[in-house]
């Protein structure tokens, strides 16, 4: 019988720390947030924050676990949710846009700039 | 409290890494690419050795499941954010997302990990790539160069790389301080929260078989009133404390025995947090609800603009009436 979490692994996760995860999580936030300037393809820009949501949600579980509570990972369905809607919103927006002006690049809108 | 990793490592690492990244970030004329992977590989893999050593010293055991996941994660995420075609991106962020879900199925979050999965690399993902299909512009006349010049030059590459890999800096130093190691074993109220779900008890004692094919937990109510008088321990005789529960011999007429909880009887992860979930946090579900609707309802009110007008030429060239060049010419 295949046993993942309470018996079987915790001898096997015997030797992580918090600061692992945190550091994983607080990388790829950093890398969500480069590529979210860098790039100026307005998709790959809401990728990169869904990027960062997921690095969050790594912190969450981690903390979740070093805590011994499941408020964390609830949490995490949470910002699921969040980034479902986001994600939604964001590429009917995409669509709208590249109808007018048949382009993915974000500079083009520029304009919009108050 | 003691650092993990010594910080002028950590911050020759960190700086490495960016100039990894700058060096990977697209350009025009120069493909840095490679060498800038390189040096993103060896900061992260230099970073990642020194916590393995850090912890082989104070003896614990590496956990190698979590360096792998973690690197795979990280190189996944560094080529989304340079690679130029945004398909690619796309793919390589499902990558990120399946070696996410092993660091959590490493956390024993296995409700997560697969939800995870499910919603991410199944639903969202895919929706992404949908939209990067119908979004992309017909390659006209440059077959040569299929991807625009804004997907193939980064903008501003320099002050972004430096601003983020400052801000990594500070984190990273703060995380540093006083860190813990991640406890084993579920969560200490667990046995409190079996003792409310009465039929996961009795199904882990039927599949023991330490209860009899006619024996249940004591049903209702009434019956637990009928033992101890004012029904304290509430409606089913179970005790979290000790690890019991009283169980009633329908056969015999109201006989009852206790007996003692199978003794690998843990609530699950999936079981914690859907308890979680519907006990602590129901207003935020009804709350998640309603962002889903106005998501839905905004993605449909944005999405319908202009739709007139794009059936009425899609029409038309379906017909046949006019070919599409003579229909741009039109319009």
């Amino acid at each position: 019988m295949l046993v993942l979490a309470q018996s079987g692994f915790p001898e096997v996760m015997g030797g992580l720390t918090l600061y692992h995860y945190l550091m994983v999580s607080a990388v790829m936030f950093c890398l969500g947030l480069i590529g979210f300037v860098t790039r100026r393809n307005l998709i790959v820009m809401f990728l990169c924050t869904e990027m960062m949501f997921q690095a969050s949600g790594i912190a969450l579980v981690a903390f979740s676990r070093f805590y011994l509570e499941t408020t964390g990972q609830v949490f995490v369905i949470f910002v699921l949710t969040v980034a479902a809607a986001e994600a939604a919103m964001a590429l009917a927006l995409v669509v709208l846009l590249f109808r007018r002006h048949e382009t993915l690049d974000g500079s083009v809108w520029s304009v919009l700039k108050g | 409290m003691e650092t993990v990793i010594s910080p002028i490592l950590l911050y020759a690492m960190v700086a490495l890494g960016g100039l990894g990244v700058l060096m990977a970030m697209p350009r025009d004329r120069v493909n840095l690419a490679l060498p800038g992977f390189a040096l993103g590989a060896i900061a992260g893999g230099v970073v990642l050795a020194a916590l393995g050593v850090r912890l082989a010293q104070t003896g614990l055991s590496v956990n190698l499941y979590f360096y792998i996941f973690s690197f795979i994660a990280l190189a996944a995420a560094l080529r989304v954010i340079t690679h130029p075609k945004p398909v690619y991106s796309a793919l390589y962020f499902i990558l990120t997302i399946l070696a996410t879900s092993g660091l959590f199925l490493i956390l024993s979050a296995e409700f997560m990990a697969f939800a995870l999965i499910i919603i991410y690399a199944g639903a969202i993902l895919i929706t992404y790539l949908f939209v990067i299909m119908l979004a992309t512009q017909a390659p006209v006349q440059q077959l040569s160069e299929a991807e625009p010049v804004y997907e193939r030059v980064a903008r501003e590459p320099v002050v972004a790389t430096l601003t983020g890999f400052i801000l990594l800096a500070v984190l990273t130093t703060e995380f540093g301080q006083g860190v813990g190691t991640l406890s084993s074993g579920g969560t200490p109220d667990s046995d409190r929260i079996l003792a409310q779900l009465p039929l996961r008890i009795e199904r882990a004692l039927h599949e023991e078989h330490l209860l009899g094919s006619g024996e249940g937990i004591l049903p209702n109510e009434a019956l637990a009133r009928s033992v101890n008088g004012d029904g304290s321990p509430g409606p089913y005789l179970i005790d979290p404390d000790a690890r019991t529960a009283v169980v009633q011999v329908q056969t015999e007429g109201g006989a009852r025995r206790t007996v003692a909880w199978p003794a690998d009887l843990e609530l699950t992860n999936t079981e914690s947090v859907g308890w979680e979930l519907i006990k602590e946090h129901p207003g935020a579900i009804e709350m998640a609800g309603v962002i889903l609707l106005m998501a839905m309802l905004g993605a449909v009110v944005l999405a319908r603009k202009q739709m007139q007008i794009d059936e009425d030429a899609k029409r038309d060239q379906a017909l046949g009436m006019n070919p599409p060049a003579a229909n741009g010419e039109g319009a």
